[in-house]
């Protein structure tokens, strides 16, 4: 919902409540007011009466006699301490027929010794007769407010908002690689002015760390790699001198910690240059030739294995996605469909199949002892006793996230079937319902 | 064959120095970038060996120089940075090859062979031992005048052992020669044994020496007495 529907919906809520509550005040008050009008008359009408008492004489049929009534009563019926009072209630009107609204004052005069009570009345209009007016008029009251509130909301959020939609249109484009700080527009609004200078210093720093973690994988990558070049030239010359057979199976067994070493540290640096998104694809790659080529620089790879290789490549398909990222992409799918293949002689599959929507890649294989879902983590192996590293497919999966491909890996009928969809709309776990098993 | 090595770390450029020495280089070292540039202007090399990160400054710095000074020279830039800029902006602006830390010193030489090869010998790209001589324009082997049936990778391997004989080629710098860096399936050294064993026989059958031999836990080596 947007911010101002959200506030003109509060604003009329509010108004609603408040116009509620004024209704009433606005009813009470008049109904309150009327009565003590009626009164006040009423009492000087009765004060009248007690006057033309005083003076004595006939008043009988005068006009001020018409709804009054005078009694003289004893001395101990007289309330004490109260020289008036009135009563209200619905009464019969014998002038018009209805039970109306009645009004009675009944004022206490002490003339001459003797005790008055004078009694006088008047039909009012009933209150529930106001009640309509005043929701009508409050009605209105309600709808103009309404009107007001959603043009205004509309003209004064568009002027009001206006420095926030720049701000954000800025924060949109913002790239954590770009090498200047964002520039934010002005505002003299203080809560904007906050939230920009916020913005500012937060992007400042995110990419200060973002170029210090560049900095460190490089120097890392730096660091590192000159020692492990030591070690391995001196090996290297080491395994030329003249040596025994225990200390070459030392000196082999060192070799291969040190393979293991700089392929993990290198395969680590790699990803992490893909996280900092320092590859991004600059013009489509065409994914068939390169597939071709992959498939040709593990043909004897294959062959050795004796596995058997059934492709089938679609012309001309091109992706969005750097070169070296796609090559990587191919050599890691496809050397782990040989690496995992089964090892009995005539046995193992391998198929491959390029579309314009995408890739799959399935190979015969034993069933991995963890759920597939979790290949792709690093360090994850489906046979724990491999000698792999086990970060191949994390480093696939990173090239998809990051290509905004979608990858499925399953395992079904004896096969590992890894499929990568370039169609964004189409997810990949699509290809391995259709990809049919039966080979062609 | 003279060669420069331009590298920060003493025992790297130590070891350097003592395989390419044995196989009979001049080898010449510094460790700055202002001496490189004196020494680059005294001396000429076949081969200059760059490291990228030095401590006073980038190496591709000195690349222009030896561009406009030295064209005959080889140039191999040496980096620890796996960074593809590096490499792009290196061999643009005329490097003839890039090899990233941690290598075999059987790679280096390899490498600087290929480069010697494609710039110093013309066309004649032919490397020969004894019976075995390697084409490497046509990628064609041939024992005395046998055709030799090899596969690429075959071919690559004898030219490997060809390169640095007389040495121990660890099963992980030939795997790592055949294969390439970010191929994980190094691990199954299998592989390598199928390659050599290949390689052999097919020599043999040709009527070539077996030059090739087994290193007890370690690898293989060319003899080449």
């Amino acid at each position: 919902m947007k911010l101002t529907t959200k506030f003109t919906l509060w604003y009329f809520g509010i108004m609603l409540v408040v116009l509620l509550i004024g209704g009433a005040i606005v009813y009470y008050e008049i109904q309150w007011k009327i009565s003590r009008v009626e009164v006040v008359r009423h009492e000087r009408l009765n004060d009248i009466i007690a006057q033309q008492i005083r003076q004595g004489g006939d008043y009988t049929g005068h006009p001020t006699r018409k709804r009054a009534m005078v009694a003289v009563i004893p001395r101990d019926s007289v309330p004490r301490g109260v020289v008036t009072f009135y009563t209200r209630g619905v009464d019969w009107n014998p002038e018009f027929q209805s039970n109306e609204y009645k009004l009675v004052v009944t004022s206490f005069y002490t003339i001459n010794g003797l005790h008055y009570r004078v009694t006088t009345y008047s039909f009012i209009p009933s209150f529930y007769q106001l009640l309509p007016g005043v929701v009508d008029s409050f009605k209105w009251i309600l709808l103009l407010l309404l009107v007001l509130v959603v043009i205004s909301g509309g003209l004064i959020s568009k002027y009001i908002l206006a420095p926030f939609k720049r701000t954000m249109r800025v924060i949109q484009s913002f790239d954590l690689k770009q090498k200047e700080s964002i520039r934010l527009p002005g505002t003299r609004t203080s809560e904007f002015r906050e939230l920009n200078e916020f913005l500012k210093k937060m992007t400042d720093k995110a990419r200060e760390d973002y170029q210090s973690l560049k900095e460190f994988t490089e120097n890392a990558s730096h660091e590192l790699q000159t020692p492990t070049a030591i070690i391995r030239g001196k090996l290297d010359l080491l395994m030329e001198s003249d040596i025994r057979d225990e200390q070459a199976i030392l000196i082999a067994g060192m070799q291969n910690a040190l393979e293991r070493l700089s392929r993990i540290h290198s395969s680590l640096t790699l990803l992490t240059k893909l996280e900092n998104k320092e590859y991004e694809a600059r013009e489509p790659v065409c994914i068939s030739r390169l597939t071709r080529e992959t498939i040709g620089s593990f043909e004897e790879l294959m062959q050795m294995k004796a596995l058997t290789l059934y492709s089938d490549i679609e012309e001309k398909v091109y992706v969005s996605l750097h070169a070296s990222l796609a090559d990587l992409l191919l050599t890691n799918l496809i050397s782990n469909a040989i690496r995992h293949n089964m090892s009995a002689e005539g046995k193992g599959i391998i198929r491959v199949r390029l579309h314009r929507d995408g890739l799959v890649i399935a190979n015969t294989g034993h069933e991995p002892q963890v759920p597939t879902a979790e290949l792709f983590e690093r360090f994850k192996k489906g046979n724990p006793g491999s000698d792999s590293i086990g970060i191949g497919l994390a480093i696939v999966r990173q090239i998809c996230d990051l290509s905004h491909f979608d990858i499925a890996y399953q395992f079904s009928s004896g096969f590992h079937i890894l499929a990568v969809s370039f169609n964004t709309r189409v997810p990949a776990s699509k290809f391995l319902q259709n990809f049919s098993l039966p080979l062609h | 064959m003279k060669v420069l090595i331009i590298e920060d770390n003493q025992e790297l450029t130590r070891s350097i120095h003592d395989f390419l020495g044995r196989e009979g280089y001049i080898c010449e070292s510094t460790g700055t970038l202002e001496e490189a540039k004196d020494k680059l202007g005294m001396f000429r090399y076949d081969c200059v060996l760059l490291d990228i990160g030095l401590p006073d400054g980038n190496g591709i710095s000195l690349l222009n120089l030896i561009r406009a000074e030295h064209k005959e020279s080889n140039v191999l830039i040496i980096s620890a940075k796996n960074a593809l800029d590096d490499k792009i902006i290196g061999l643009e602006k005329g490097a003839d090859d890039y090899i990233t830390k941690p290598f075999h010193l059987a790679e280096l030489h390899a490498r600087i062979r290929a480069v010697y090869r494609r710039k110093n010998l013309g066309g004649a790209s032919i490397v020969a031992f004894n019976e075995i001589s390697l084409n490497t324009d046509t990628f064609e082997a041939r024992i005395h005048d046998t055709l030799l049936d090899t596969t690429p990778k075959e071919f690559d391997l004898l030219l490997y052992f060809l390169v640095n004989k007389n040495r121990v080629l660890s099963r992980q710098a030939i795997a790592a020669h055949l294969w390439g860096d970010y191929t994980d399936n190094l691990a199954n050294f299998d592989f390598v044994y199928q390659h050599v064993k290949n390689l052999r026989r097919k020599i043999s059958a040709a009527g070539g020496m077996d030059y090739i031999s087994t290193v007890y836990g370690l690898g293989y080596k060319f003899n080449s007495k």
